[in-house]
């Protein structure tokens, strides 16, 4: 910064503000750049967990019925993969999961949005909200199949139910917190109440928006599985009971596996987009 | 741009607010003046004196509890409609999920202009503060002094005939200020357009203003209207010269009596 003494003082601020210079970096052992890597210690406590598992299992000859080997579990998933049809279970879990869940995400920005901006829409949906949020979801199953069969609707239904709430409560906070300068600088450039609602209330209410739906898609995920191992002829919670039921123990594994690895796909992908809205954060 | 004609005239204006217990707060009380057209009116006051409710009551944001908020034609002397306004604020309130460019052509996309005209015309007030090469950045990736200048461009965009700067210096560093104050008072001779600026520096209203109101602590009056007499455009140093040392005595005086009531006036409402 030395050379930098007659220039204008805005120039000087850039280069904190905008690119980083680049930093000398320190020098380290390659093992220490190994250990550092968080992403890299994550995956093989994994991997060391499942050759615990492994090695545990083959020495103490536990058998199969109570815990399978994971390369097992593997090679069963595989095989019902490729020649059963938990391929075809996985799409309908998943489309009964995203297809009650996208409702709920379109509703419940839509009504969030008009409780943060109406106040007697925000008592009469607070006092529901209220009563139906701490409900637990799965208590609903029995009502809703005496309503809805066990068909397609209350697949819906059930996974719907599961994502509205977060969703819902997520944009109503979204919204109140928005920062008042903001709209009172658009009402300075000209913005009605639909451009302000569409362009700064739902814009600035995005990351909260998102916490809830992270939540939600969870809740949602529970409920389609909890309920297709209740009532369902097919998906992977049926699958999931059938198997437990035949004691197929192996096969249950290789449900579960399914399941996590579905959930780490999500939370990961959640983690990228929450990433690109860092863009949110300061101001 | 055509020179500005509309005078804006607070009439009795008082503005207060209901207080659950006690008496109700008064911001402003019999407020009574002119703001002429063309001219930077540059209003100092203390903490808490209604400065920037001045303005909020000017871009009808506000309703006065009494009196009237006019705008005259200076040519008729009749009343006028509101004129385009436009306001930069202390903090900035730039959109964080906008890119500066759509930052800057907000206000132009709102009234229905189509895209390739709201963003060359965007540009061109990007040029007109320094920032071309920028349009891409997001407001974080920005310093304070430079998203404030992003600030100007996107109320400069609206061809206002009366720009609000709500103490847009407030919120930057002391070396930026020094700077942006001297740009700013070039660009806002160039517009041409009648500028309301709240400040709390005196050689802020010094350098910018026409005329400088002095108000008095809550509730808000304009205790003295003083000319500033100085040729422009005004650099910083400008206001080494006598004239304007004579003129920050003065008006450092009036502040220093007006601080000190509006402290004791907080600690004995305390």
């Amino acid at each position: 910064m030395a050379g930098e003494t007659t220039m204008p003082t805005e120039a000087a601020a850039e280069p904190n503000a905008g690119d980083k210079p680049a930093k000398p970096r320190p020098q380290v052992p390659w093992f220490r750049a190994v250990l550092d890597d968080q992403r890299l210690i994550g995956w093989s406590f994994l991997i060391a967990l499942l050759c615990v598992w492994e090695f545990i299992v083959i020495q103490a000859k536990i058998s199969p019925l109570y815990l399978p080997r994971p390369t097992r579990v593997v090679a069963v998933l595989w095989q019902n993969l490729m020649e059963a049809d938990l391929a075809t279970d996985l799409g309908l879990t998943l489309y009964r999961i995203f297809a009650g869940f996208l409702i709920a995400l379109v509703t419940g920005v839509l009504l969030g949005v008009w409780m943060a901006v109406s106040k007697p829409v925000k008592a009469m949906a607070d006092i529901l909200i209220a009563a139906l949020y701490p409900l637990p979801k799965v208590t609903l199953i029995p009502l809703l199949v005496i309503w809805l069969g066990t068909g397609g609707p209350f697949m819906l239904t059930i996974s719907f139910m599961g994502a509205f709430f977060p969703i819902v409560i997520n944009t109503v906070v979204g919204v109140q917190q928005c920062e008042p300068g903001l709209i009172l600088a658009a009402r300075d450039l000209g913005a009605n109440l639909r451009q302000i609602v569409l362009r700064v209330l739902i814009p600035s209410a995005v990351p909260a928006i998102f916490a809830g739906i992270r939540i939600g898609l969870g809740i949602s995920i529970i409920l389609v599985v909890a309920a297709e191992m209740v009532v369902a002829k097919d998906g992977l919670g049926a699958k999931l009971f059938v198997a437990g039921q035949l004691l197929d123990t192996e096969l249950v594994f290789a449900v579960l596996l399914v399941l996590a690895l579905l959930g780490i796909l999500i939370t990961k992908g959640q983690d990228l987009i929450d990433d690109r809205l860092g863009l949110w954060r300061t101001n | 741009m055509t020179s500005p004609v509309i005078d804006i005239r607070f009439e009795d204006v008082r503005l207060a607010w209901e207080t659950r217990k006690g008496p109700p707060t008064v911001a402003l009380d019999r407020m009574r003046c002119a703001i002429p057209a063309g001219k930077v009116t540059a209003i100092i006051g203390p903490s808490g004196c209604g400065k920037s409710t001045m303005l909020q009551l000017a871009r009808g944001f506000l309703e006065p509890s009494e009196g009237e908020i006019r705008f005259v034609d200076r040519r008729s002397g009749q009343s006028a409609p509101r004129p385009p306004m436009a306001t930069v604020w202390q903090s900035f309130n730039l959109f964080p999920w906008l890119t500066i460019l759509d930052n800057v052509a907000f206000g132009l996309e709102m009234s229905g202009v189509p895209k390739a005209e709201r963003h060359a015309r965007a540009m061109e007030a990007l040029a007109k503060v320094d920032l071309r090469g920028f349009e891409s950045k997001y407001p974080r990736q920005l310093s304070g002094g430079m998203r404030q200048r992003v600030g100007i461009a996107r109320a400069l965009v609206m061809k206002p005939e009366i720009l609000l700067l709500d103490e847009p210096f407030g919120a930057l560093d002391a070396q930026t200020r020094l700077v942006l104050q001297e740009q700013v008072a070039q660009i806002v001779q160039e517009t041409g357009a009648t500028v309301i600026l709240i400040t709390h520096s005196i050689e802020e209203a010094i350098l910018l203003g026409d005329t400088i109101f002095v108000m008095t602590a809550r509730p808000g009056r304009i205790s003295r209207e003083i000319e500033v007499a100085l040729p422009k455009p005004r650099l910083l140093a400008d206001l080494k010269r006598p004239e304007a040392v004579a003129l920050f005595e003065e008006i450092y005086d009036l502040l220093k009596d007006e601080v000190v009531k509006a402290m004791t006036g907080e600690s004995g409402a305390h």
